[in-house]
């Protein structure tokens, strides 16, 4: 559930391209451009650090890992049943 | 039954063995060459090695020998037959040997294998390959991988390998120290990366992948440089199928300088090494960076653009503001100026005017003055003391009195015809003080 929540790079890079083709357009108000580049900082921010910063993912990874471990992956039924049609 | 016995002649076990063994040299003098497939094959501890040979057809076996090689001959023939191949002898090859046929007594027939010919194998390898090719292209397989989109950023990472594998340790070393900082989660999914048990192995490893494939961007096949045998699992056509379904893009990075396996071929990316593959995914990484760099430097560059715009534009309209209120004053005073300057000159014009027409008056009114009138000549005459304007009302002997600027005369009348007026009272002027 709270890997939905959190912010994906793609989602953060779709934002940042939203934001720059709009400063760029030059049709910014002042206030609406302050507000802009404040959340592109924060993206950016999100970004860099995410790249560097992997220990939750890894906890998280591992935890499921060792969750599912005896699960048969249920909700992967497209993927089991792709790979069934060959073995 | 007894007498059959003794009259009949019969030769032992052992002669006849030696007899079968005389026909079988005398009918192969030389040494042959023959094609077949490898059922099993076992080396003993002294280094000699036992085939069991075999003619399949259609999954039926129609021949079968045993064959040996001793380990002299064993050895010298193995290393360049992997050496021009690059597998190891193993059951399900085919290969095209030179041997010659022996019977002996104890163990019966076999071959005794003096040459392998790596060619024959090598063309059948590559027979082999091609036909998987051309069924995984035929059944649709062999692009499903490359169609899956390349994640943005490559950071978490399952792993198949050994521990044991040669450049297992180098590909974790360089993703961790990798110049930039950066982290990736990797998880190994252990399997055989050699031998015959490889395939399903690493089928395994992918199917559990699969299953967790949320949890993963990327799935690696990594299998270290060193030995070059034993690629043929790489080659099989299960293995490409679950490499080509995996919901994941695979990147292979299994090592060796030859063709690519089918295993390449079906893999979303094919990397030469695990190192190769490790810069792969370190420069995924950095492209993402260098993108979100690039837009920051633009938001950067175009922000201050936009405030130094703003900022001139503010600078303007202040400076325009400014100068408003002294333009006001400016054209306010002018027209107070103006004002003041037109209600002088109107005043001045106002006095003199005045001045004029009061001086007009006054001459007018010195002019009129009956004084004045006198002295330029004029006289006023009255009769019984008033102003006479009419000569007819003259009678002759009235009284006139003419009052001159100087001085008064008083006259008779003695003419009192108008145009006769004159001389009556130029008469009287020689009169003076009557």
């Amino acid at each position: 559930m709270s890997r939905q929540k959190q912010l994906t790079y793609s989602q953060a890079s779709r934002e940042l391209q939203q934001i720059i083709s709009e400063i760029e357009s030059e049709n910014v108000d002042l206030d609406v451009l302050a507000e802009k580049v404040k959340r592109a900082t924060y993206l950016i921010k999100f970004c860099k650090s995410r790249l560097r910063d992997t220990e939750e993912e890894v906890k998280k990874v591992l935890t499921e890992i060792e969750d599912k471990a005896e699960e048969t992956g249920a909700g992967d039924g497209a993927s089991d049943k792709n790979q069934q049609d060959i073995t | 039954m007894e007498k059959l016995s003794i009259n009949r002649t019969a030769c032992s076990l052992y002669e006849l063995a030696g007899l079968i063994k005389t026909a079988v040299s005398d009918s192969f003098p030389e040494s042959l060459w023959v094609i077949a497939e490898i059922a099993e094959l076992k080396c003993n501890p002294k280094g000699h090695c036992y085939l069991e040979l075999v003619e399949k057809n259609k999954d039926q076996t129609v021949a079968q020998i045993k064959a040996t090689c001793w380990s002299y001959e064993y050895r010298r023939i193995s290393r360049t037959f992997e050496k021009a191949t690059g597998e190891s002898l193993n059951p399900g090859m085919k290969i095209m040997l030179l041997a010659s046929v022996a019977f002996h007594e104890v163990y019966g027939l076999s071959l005794n294998i003096r040459d392998i010919d790596p060619t024959y194998t090598m063309g059948e390898m590559a027979r082999r390959k091609k036909e998987v090719i051309e069924r995984l292209h035929k059944e649709g397989v062999i692009g499903l991988n490359r169609e899956l989109p390349l994640p943005l950023v490559p950071q978490k990472i399952a792993v198949i390998s050994s521990k044991t594998a040669a450049g297992y340790g180098d590909f974790f070393h360089q993703l961790d120290t990798n110049p930039y900082g950066y982290r990736f989660v990797h998880i190994l999914f252990p399997a055989l990366m050699q031998g015959r048990e490889a395939e399903a192995s690493i089928i395994s490893s992918l199917l559990q992948i699969s299953k967790k494939r949320r949890l993963f961007d990327i799935a690696v096949i990594i299998r270290g440089g060193g030995s070059v045998t034993d690629l043929s699992c790489f080659d099989s056509y299960e293995l490409a199928c679950h490499i080509a379904r995996s919901p994941l893009p695979v990147i292979t990075g299994i090592g060796h300088e030859k063709d690519d396996t089918v295993a390449d071929i079906v893999a979303h990316t094919r990397m030469k090494t695990p190192t190769a593959v490790a810069e792969f995914l370190i420069s995924g990484m950095r492209e993402f960076e260098e993108g979100i760099l690039e837009i920051q430097q633009r938001i950067h560059s175009c922000t201050g653009r936009i405030l130094r715009d703003e900022g001139y534009r503010l600078d303007r309209v202040s400076q325009r503001l400014s100068f408003i209120p002294s333009q006001l004053a400016l054209s306010a005073g002018n027209r107070l100026e103006m004002l003041s300057k037109d209600l002088e000159s109107r005043i001045r014009d106002c006095f003199r005017n005045e001045r004029n027409r009061q001086g007009g008056m006054e001459q007018a009114i010195r002019l009129l003055d009956p004084a004045q009138v006198l002295r330029r000549g004029y006289s006023i005459t009255r009769h019984k003391g008033k102003i006479l304007r009419d000569a007819s009302l003259i009678r002759k002997g009235d009284t006139l009195r003419t009052t001159l600027s100087n001085g008064a005369i008083t006259s008779i009348a003695k003419i009192t015809e108008e145009d006769k007026g004159h001389e009556q009272t130029e008469t009287a002027y020689l009169l003076p003080g009557f």
